[in-house]
C-alpha cells in the first residue's frame, strides 16, 4: 500500500516536472522565434497556399453549418473573402469558445474569426485587428408597454440570466433597477412571456434573433452601457497577418462589404427592426 | 411548433453528416484500440519481467496515461506538445495517437495483471518441457492469459469508445461535434430536435457498445462457471 | 564412472538466510532408479528441483553425462530435453488439447517432424490407454488421466533421466495405482534412469534401486532399497518409517 503510494507520487513529480520542463522549452523558443520563422505570416500562406482560420461550428447567425453541411455565417463570410483576397485556399478549422487562444499559439490556425469579443485580458494573449463588428447590452420589452428609456426601469423588476454581461452592467452601473436573476436563456424568456418583470436585458444581438420569433416584444432599449467590439484575432507578435488583417478590413469597409454581409447572413434572423449599423461598425 | 422534432434529422444532409461523423469516430477508436492493443500486449509482458529500471518506466507510463485525465492528454498532444516539438499532426492522428498509448498503458496492466494471475506451476511445466522464455510466454502464457483478461479487455474498448466524445475538443468533426452543430443550426425551426440528435448518437453508440458489454458478461460469467466446475 | 548419469558434489541451499540443503553428494547410474525418501519439509523436492534449474544453488556442482553443468538459463534449457521432470500438479496447459500438449516440446523446442512426433504420441497414449482422449482439452480429464498424459508429455522429448516430484500425492486413491503402473513400467521395460520423491511406500519399496533418506535437508542415508526398508541404519530413518506405519 505504501509502496504504490510511493510510485504514484513519484510519476506524479515527473509528470509536472516533463511539463514544466516542456513549458518552460517553449517560452525560451517562442520567444526566440523572429519574425523571419513565424508560420502565420502573411508570406508563409501564401507559400503555403491555404489559410488556416478558426470558426465556430454551432453560434448562428455568425459561424454555423447548414442543413447542406456547408459553413455559412457573418465570420464565415468574412473569412472567405479573406482567402480570395490573399488568393490562397481557405481551410476551416473548428473550434469552441475555450481553445481560441490555443489554436493560435500552438500554430494550428492562423486567424480566428470566430466572435472572439476584445477583452484587455484577451488584448495581453493574442492580437487584435480592427473589429468588424460591435455588440451592447440591450433591453426588450412587450410592443403593447415597451421600455424605450433606462429611467422607465427604476424601481422595476428587469429580468437577466446570471454572468451576463447584461446582469454586470446593470449591478454595478444602474444600482435603481430591481434584477431578478435565472440561470438559463429559456428561463428568463419563460419569465418575460410570465410577466414577472417589465423588461429583460442581454446582449442585443441575441435579442434581436429573439424577437424575430417573438413579434409581439421589441428591443426598445438596442445599446446601453459600452459597446464591445468583435474583431479578427491573430498569434501575439504576428505582425504581418495583423497588418495586413487591418488593411484589409478598412478596405472592405470602403466597399460596403460588411453591409452587404450583414443583409445576406445576418437580417434574416434578426428582422426589419434592426439596422446594419446596429451592429456593424461605421463604413467610412 | 407545427414541426416535430424528428424531422431535423432528415433535413438536407443532416443524417449523412452524423453517419459520418460517427464512422470517423469509430475509425478513430479502432485504429487505436488495434494498435494500443498490440503495444499493450508486449508492454504487459515485459512489464512481467524482473529488470527493475524496465519495470519502474512503464510503471511511470502507465501511471501518466492513469493520472492525467484524456481530455488534458489530448490537449497535450494536440496543442502544447507540438509548439515544443514543432510537429504537427492533424486533430485525427493526434486522437489516434493519444488514444493507442492510453489503451496500450490499460492493456498493460490488464496484461501483467493477468500473466502473474497464471499458476507458477504452468511456468515451471514449460520450463521443464524445455521451452525458452519466448516459447514460454508465446504458447503456455500469453494464450492463458488473454482468456482470463478478455472481458476486462472488453470493457476497456467499450470505454475507449464512450470517451471519443472528447474528440470535439482538438477540432475533430466527431459525431457529436456534428450533431452540436445540427442542434444550434435548427435551434429555432425545431426546438426539440435536440433529443432527437442526441437520441440518435445515443443509440449509435449504444449498438456498438452493447453487444461488446454484452460479450464481456457472457465471457465472464463462462469463465467462473468453468472455474466453479473445475 | 562411465555409465554414471548424474553426479551431485556438494551442493548446498540458501532461501534468504535459511539453509535448506547441506553438502549433498550422490551419483546416479544408468538404469538406475533411486527414491528419494523423508519427512515433510527435509528438501526433497527442492533437491529434485535443484537438477533441473527449477531452483539456483549457491555452492557444488552438478555433473550431466559427465559434463560439469555451468547454471545458467540456456544451458539448462537445453538440458531440460534431456531430464524430464512431472510434478505434483498435474499442469497440463488448459488452452491446449491433449495432443497440442504433448506436440509443444517435441516438434516447438526439438524441431522435430510433426508427422513422425504424432505416430509417436499414438503408441506412447496407448501404452497409457488414452489414446482416445487425444483430442479433447484437459479439463475434460480426471486428475489420474491428467497426470499420465503429463508423464507422456516429458517421454516425448525422449529424456535420458526422469524426475518425478510426488506426482500422486494429490490424486484419489483409486487413480494412484494405474500411475504408479506407468512409472513400474518406464523402469522395468525402458530402463530409465529415474530419480522419485514419493510417500507411496509399498511402491517405494518395490521400485528403488537405492534410497536417499534426507531429513532436515541433509542425506542421512544413501542405501540399497532392499536394505533401508529392512534394516534402516539412522534412528531418524527407523522412526520415518515407523510414522510411515510401515
Amino acid at each position: 500500500m505504501k509502496h504504490k503510494l510511493l510510485v504514484k507520487l513519484v510519476a506524479l513529480v515527473g509528470i509536472i516536472a516533463s511539463i514544466t520542463l516542456i513549458l518552460a522549452g517553449c517560452g525560451s523558443s517562442s520567444s526566440s522565434s523572429a519574425d523571419s520563422n513565424n508560420p502565420s505570416s502573411v508570406e508563409k500562406i501564401k507559400k503555403r497556399g491555404t489559410i488556416r482560420v478558426a470558426v465556430f461550428g454551432d453560434l448562428p447567425p455568425y459561424g454555423w453549418v447548414n442543413k447542406d453541411g456547408k459553413r455559412v455565417g457573418y465570420d464565415i463570410t468574412l473569412a472567405r473573402r479573406i482567402a480570395k483576397d490573399l488568393n490562397v485556399k481557405l481551410k476551416f478549422v473548428q473550434v469552441n469558445a475555450n481553445n481560441r487562444v490555443d489554436a493560435l499559439n500552438s500554430n494550428k490556425v492562423d486567424i480566428v474569426l470566430a466572435n472572439f469579443t476584445v477583452t484587455p485580458e484577451r488584448k495581453d494573449v493574442v492580437d487584435f485587428a480592427k473589429a468588424y463588428m460591435k455588440v451592447s447590452v440591450g433591453v426588450v420589452s412587450p410592443k403593447d408597454n415597451p421600455i424605450t428609456k433606462v429611467d422607465q426601469l427604476k424601481g422595476k423588476n428587469l429580468i437577466v440570466t446570471k454572468g451576463t454581461t447584461a446582469e454586470n452592467y446593470f449591478t454595478s452601473k444602474q444600482k435603481d433597477v430591481d434584477l431578478l436573476k435565472f440561470d438559463s436563456k429559456t428561463q428568463q424568456f419563460n419569465a418575460l412571456k410570465n410577466n414577472r418583470g417589465v423588461a429583460l436585458a442581454d446582449d442585443n444581438s441575441y435579442l434581436y434573433a429573439w424577437v424575430k420569433n417573438n413579434p409581439t416584444y421589441t428591443v426598445g432599449i438596442k445599446n446601453i452601457g459600452p459597446n464591445q467590439y468583435i474583431s479578427p484575432a491573430v498569434k501575439k507578435g504576428n505582425k504581418s497577418l495583423l497588418n495586413w488583417t487591418n488593411k484589409e478590413i478598412k478596405k472592405l469597409n470602403k466597399q460596403s462589404f460588411f453591409t452587404d454581409d450583414y443583409n445576406s447572413q445576418l437580417k434574416p434572423y434578426f428582422g426589419d427592426e434592426v439596422k446594419p449599423s446596429d451592429i456593424i461598425l461605421p463604413q467610412k | 411548433m407545427a414541426h416535430s422534432g424528428i424531422n431535423v434529422l432528415f433535413e438536407g444532409t443532416n443524417l449523412t453528416r452524423l453517419l459520418l461523423g460517427m464512422w470517423t469516430t469509430f475509425k478513430i477508436a479502432a485504429v487505436a484500440i488495434i494498435i494500443g492493443l498490440i503495444i499493450g500486449v508486449i508492454l504487459g509482458i515485459l512489464r512481467t519481467f524482473h529488470n527493475p529500471i524496465l519495470r519502474f518506466i512503464l510503471r511511470i507510463y502507465l501511471e501518466f496515461f492513469r493520472i492525467v485525465p484524456t481530455v488534458v492528454l489530448l490537449f497535450l498532444f494536440y496543442y502544447i506538445l507540438p509548439r515544443q516539438m514543432n510537429l504537427h499532426m492533424p486533430g485525427t492522428q493526434v486522437a489516434t495517437l493519444v488514444f493507442a498509448l492510453w489503451v496500450a498503458a490499460e492493456m498493460s496492466d490488464i496484461v501483467r495483471g493477468a500473466l502473474i494471475s497464471v499458476p507458477i506451476h504452468q511456468k515451471e511445466s514449460g520450463l521443464a518441457i524445455g521451452l525458452n522464455r519466448f516459447q514460454l510466454y508465446r504458447y503456455v502464457l500469453v494464450p492463458q492469459a488473454v482468456q482470463l483478461e478478455l472481458p476486462a479487455t472488453i470493457n476497456l474498448v467499450t470505454r475507449v469508445i464512450k470517451t471519443t466524445s472528447l474528440l470535439m475538443l482538438i477540432s475533430v468533426m466527431d459525431v457529436v461535434n456534428i450533431g452540436q452543430q445540427i442542434v444550434e443550426a435548427n435551434n429555432q425551426k425545431y426546438p426539440t430536435g435536440v433529443f432527437w440528435i442526441y437520441g440518435l448518437i445515443f443509440l449509435l453508440y449504444f449498438l456498438i457498445d452493447y453487444p461488446l458489454s454484452w460479450w464481456a458478461g457472457r465471457l465472464e460469467k463462462k469463465r467462473l462457471e468453468q472455474a466453479n466446475g473445475e | 564412472m562411465a555409465n554414471e548419469v548424474l553426479k551431485v558434489e556438494h551442493l548446498e541451499k540458501y532461501y534468504q538466510k535459511k539453509h535448506v540443503l547441506h553438502d549433498i553428494n550422490f551419483s546416479i547410474s544408468k538404469g538406475e532408479v533411486i527414491t528419494l525418501l523423508g519427512p515433510s519439509g527435509s528438501g526433497k523436492s527442492t533437491l529434485i528441483r535443484c537438477l533441473n534449474g527449477l531452483e539456483d544453488f549457491r555452492n557444488g556442482e552438478i555433473t550431466f553425462e559427465n559434463k560439469k553443468v555451468i547454471p545458467n538459463e540456456k544451458n539448462w534449457q537445453q538440458l531440460r530435453q534431456k531430464i524430464g521432470m512431472v510434478f505434483q500438479s498435474y499442469d497440463l496447459f488448459p488452452n491446449l488439447t491433449v495432443l497440442d500438449n504433448i506436440l509443444l516440446g517435441p516438434t516447438k523446442v526439438q524441431k522435430r517432424n510433426v508427422d513422425e512426433v504424432k505416430q509417436e504420441v499414438d503408441e506412447l497414449l496407448e501404452k497409457v490407454d488414452l489414446l482416445d482422449y487425444k483430442n479433447v482439452y484437459p479439463r475434460q480429464l480426471s486428475g489420474g488421466q491428467k497426470q499420465r498424459i503429463a508423464i507422456v508429455r516429458a517421454l516425448a522429448l525422449h529424456p535420458e533421466f526422469m524426475l518425478f516430484d510426488e506426482v500422486t500425492a494429490s490424486l484419489d486413491p483409486e487413480m494412484v495405482r494405474g500411475v504408479l503402473n506407468i512409472i513400474q513400467d518406464l523402469a522395468d521395460e525402458d530402463d530409465m534412469t529415474m530419480i522419485i520423491v514419493t510417500h507411496e511406500m509399498n511402491f517405494a519399496q518395490q521400485i528403488a534401486d537405492r534410497v536417499l533418506f534426507l531429513k532436515d535437508g541433509s542425506i542421512l542415508e544413501d542405501t540399497p532399497g532392499k536394505e533401508f526398508f529392512k534394516n534402516p541404519a539412522t534412528d531418524q530413518a527407523k522412526e520415518f518409517l515407523q510414522s510411515m506405519n510401515f
